[in-house]
This record gives structure tokens, sequence and C-alpha cells, in this order.
């Protein structure tokens, strides 16, 4: 594979951008259909860019069979795919499992950042502290760039080293698969830290029924596959309903106490 | 981290923030996941989107900016293209310096159900049907493509997120006059409709579960499963309520319990828990 410097700076760039862009900015330009014209273009073949941009972006909606593993990150699996594809004139379908390994490192890169920035946040409650709100913007900031830098490393390594280096890459982190998993473990409670801190300020201990009404209801909808869009809907209806009522209650017999009061003072 | 203020020093409602400073969180809205992680997810960006809102209310340097910085900074997640009409609502209850209590429940009772409206709109329907079309246009060679499609999801997007942001920063302030009459119910309403959202977020959102298999001859005992047969959603709900635990009653701070949780998931993944 041979591109040049330039070509090379073009991907890197693109790849800085939509990285974020997955999470961030238009939250459109990362998809597969965008970015393969783009990278089709940069590497001086247009057609393919988009013949294979739109065939990976079919698949990822799901309107279009697709055999074998699907890259768990679609960024690097669209971008990586055009470039297999126009290096070594590969169909769609070969390129994008050749892309695999790249895009199941850029999921890898994902988990470490979102898990570093877990303990930064105790960083964003110093700032709020001292009402540093330009901090706030700059760690907001801070974090998009490492994000676009971590992707944009890894396409590159697979623009100048071709395929081989997507396997190198993956074996490294298949040498230690306990940290992985435990990091994405550990990722995936970190949230409970959230609920806690919110349920720590706003729990009193008249309304620890309140807290399981809502655990159960959302583990009773959770067991119904067809509501999975909705469910959080259906709960905050019952929930809004439990709390109107209890609202419209207090608000009677505060008005029942006062009127009470107000007419005993009129008979007197 | 917030600290137990559930008033501001400053009562006065603040001016009412004009279109500028909204059109200006509209287009900060869009970073709204730049600094995710897994224990507050958007927290942060959350709070870098309605700062202009918010240094306009308190003022710079002030020590409600910092009170409100501190309660705007808790865990916060909902759908990203929905996210400004959290942002009106929090915001016209922030300008007429409503208890903290109440902007925090409100806050949480929004954020939650958006996100299945959103995934519904712009996941399971807008990107399908454009992407669905243009995508057969690409294949076909035409850079119209990938242009249209650009065109159409940003058009979307845009005329949702400014459309949310006016309209819930008026329906807030319309809101708000009938909500000071009953100020001390509303607050406890709007606390019990969060902790009911909380309780539902700890299963829905709670998705760790145990791969841990005891062998037993042709049939291994599968943990989760007999789990699942006590309490399904048992690992969420006992983390969730013993974080509680080691932060109410212990002093524990976040990133302790951060810590503790990554000890937890490395550990169990070498013993095959996870």
């Amino acid at each position: 594979m041979d591109f040049n410097v330039l070509q090379i700076i073009l991907v890197f760039v693109w790849v800085f951008i939509v990285a974020i862009d997955q999470f961030d900015f238009l939250e459109s330009l990362y998809q597969p259909i965008v970015s393969g014209a783009v990278i089709g273009a940069i590497l001086g073949d247009l057609k393919t860019g988009l013949i294979v941009g739109g065939t990976y972006q079919l698949m990822t909606i799901g309107n279009m069979p697709v055999g074998g593993a699907q890259p768990p990150n679609a960024v690097i699996g669209g971008v990586m795919a055009v470039v297999f594809a126009i290096a070594s004139g590969l169909d769609t379908t070969a390129a994008v499992g050749l892309a695999v390994p790249f895009a199941l490192v850029g999921q890898y890169m994902v988990t470490l950042l979102f898990t570093v920035m877990s303990p930064m946040m105790s960083v964003a409650d110093k700032m709020a502290e001292k009402g540093d709100h330009k901090g706030i913007v700059r760690l907001n900031w801070l974090a998009m760039g490492a994000l676009g830098l971590l992707f944009a490393v890894v396409c590159t390594i697979g623009l100048i080293g071709g395929a081989a280096m997507g396997n190198a890459l993956q074996s490294v982190f298949d040498a230690v698969p306990w940290l992985m998993t435990g990091l994405s473990a550990a990722g995936g409670m970190m949230r409970f830290v959230g609920f806690a801190t919110l349920l720590r300020i706003m729990l009193s201990n008249e309304h620890w029924g309140i807290y399981f009404a809502g655990f159960a209801l959302a583990t009773i909808i959770g067991y119904i596959p067809a509501l999975s869009g909705s469910a959080l809907i259906l709960i905050a209806f019952v929930g809004i309903a439990l709390a109107l009522s209890d609202f419209q209650t207090n608000v009677a017999i505060r008005n029942a106490g006062a009127n009470g009061n107000g007419g005993d003072d009129d008979g007197i | 981290m917030a600290s137990n203020q559930t008033t501001y020093t400053n009562l006065t409602p603040a001016q009412p923030l004009d279109k500028k400073t909204l059109n200006k969180m509209v287009w900060r809205s869009l970073n709204l996941q730049g600094s995710f992680n897994y224990e507050r997810m958007q927290a942060n960006g959350w709070l870098y989107g309605i700062l202009p809102g918010l240094l306009a209310i308190h003022g710079e340097g002030t020590d409600d900016l910092k009170t409100s910085m501190g309660h705007n900074l808790e865990f916060f997640n909902t759908h990203p293209f929905l996210v400004t009409f959290v942002m009106g609502i929090v915001l016209s209850l922030e300008q007429q310096k409503a208890d903290i209590n109440t902007i925090r429940a409100v806050r949480v009772a929004a954020m939650g159900p958006l996100g299945g409206i959103g995934d519904a709109i712009f996941w399971f329907t807008l990107v399908p049907i454009a992407a669905g079309i243009c995508s057969n246009m690409a294949i076909a060679g035409s850079i119209m493509g990938p242009i249209l499609f650009l065109l159409i999801f940003n058009l979307v997007q845009f005329a949702v997120r400014f459309f949310l942001m006016h309209w819930s920063y008026n329906l807030g302030t319309k809101a708000i006059e009938l909500l000071t009459a009953n100020a001390k119910e509303f607050t406890r309403a709007a606390s019990m409709l969060g902790v009911f959202i909380v309780g539902a977020l700890t299963s829905n959102y709670g998705g760790t579960t145990t791969v841990l298999e005891i062998p037993n001859g042709e049939s291994p005992i599968v943990l989760q499963s007999i789990l699942d047969g006590v309490l399904p959603k048992m690992i969420p709900l006992a983390l969730t309520l013993g974080l509680f635990f080691l932060m109410k009653k212990k002093g524990w701070t976040p990133v302790a319990c951060i810590a503790l949780l990554l000890v937890l998931g490395i550990l169990g993944a070498l013993v095959g828990f996870f």
C-alpha cells in the first residue's frame, strides 16, 4: 500500500474529526456513507469510497443481511474498509472483514477513555467549587481531543502498516483478556456510583418505597422486548401519576388546614 | 460534589435569558457527550452546555454560580438530540432561583424518558429511511448520496434542537408561577418522581451480569439464572445500594468508589465472574 504523506495527513485529520463526531458535533459525518466517500476522495478513488461506504451503511442499519462478524465500531470499520478496498481491490465484505481488528481496537480505546474520564469528574467537582467555568469547557474539549487522537493513531497505523497491523494490535489486547473484560465490567458498574450520589442527595427516608417501586416497574417492563424503546416513557407516566397525586393531596391538606383555621377565627 | 445547600443565596429572579444566549447553548449542546464517562455519563458536557445561561443568571464569581455548577455536575444522561428540552426547562427554573432540590428533581425526571423517544425518532426512523435511500444512490456512484444524507439528517436535528430549547424555556417560565404558590409540595412531589426514575434507571441502565458457571457434570449451574430466579437485576440493585451505603454512612468519595469498582471488575474478570 503506497499512500503519500499528504493523504496520510488528511486521513489522520478526517478520522480525528469523525471519531469525535460519533458522539458530538453533527453526529452524522461519521456515518459510513459520508465518511466512506471522504476517505475515497482523499485516497483518489471516490467511486470505491461511495460504494463501500454505501454498502457498509446498509449493513449497519440492518437493511442488508451481513455474514460474519460486524465491526464493533462503525467509525473505524467504515474508514478502514474503504482503505482496504482501495488498496487491495477487495470487495466490500472482504474489506470489512479486514477492518474488524481495527474496529475492535477502537472500541477498546473508547472503553479506556470512558474509564479514565470517570475519576476526572472529581477534578470537575473541584472546578465547580471554585466557579472555574473555563476549566469545565477545557475538560470537555480535552476529552474530545483525546478521543480523536486515539482513533486517528489507530487508523494511521492501519494505513501505513496494512491489514496485518490490525491483528498485531488486537493481539496486544488479547494477551491480557482479563484487563479489557475487567475494565468493561468496571465501566458498566460505574454508573451505579452516579445513581448512588443522586440518591444520597435526593432520597429522604420516607421515599425508599418509591425507589424500589421504580426499580420493580423497570425490571418488569425490561422483560418485555417489544417495550425496550418506550420503557422509560411508560415508567415516567406512572411516576408522574404518583407524584401528581402526592402533590394534589398535600396541597389539598394544606388548604384544608388553612381554611379550617380561618373558619375558626371567623367564627370567634 | 453538590453541597448540602438547598436554596440559592440570591433569590431574586434573574433577567430572563435572551434569544442569543439560548441559541448559544443550542450550539454548545452539540458537544454534550464530549467528556462522556462511565460514572456520570454526560454530566460535564451538560454543564458545559448550560454554562452561558448559568453565567448570565448567577453572575461570574458568585457563590450561587459555584453551587449551581456543583449540582449540575451530578449524573446526567439523556438523548443528545433532545437535550435542549431539558436545558430549557432547567434554565427557566435556575432563572427563577427555584429550590435546588426542585431543579435536580426536574432534571432527573426529564432526562430519563427522552432517551427512548430520541432513539425512536432518530435511530429507528430518520437514519434508516434517510440512509436507506441515500446509500443506494451512493452505491450507484452518486456523490449526492452522502450530501443528501447530511442535509436531511442535520436539517431535522437542528430544527429539533432549536425548537425544543425555546419552547421548553418558555414552558418552564410559564409553569413557574403556578409552582411557586405550592413550592414545598412541588419539591416533595418532584423529588418523589426523581427517586422513582433513579430506581427505574438502576434496572434499565444496569447491565451488570455474571458469567460464572459452577461445574456440575452434564448441566453446569449458571449463577446468573439462579440470581434472576430470586430477583432479576439483583447485581445492579445490590451495587447501587452498597455504594449508597458507603457514601452516605462511611463517607466514601466517588473516586474511592470508582477505585473499588475497578478492583472488583479486574478481580472479577480474573476469577471468571465477569
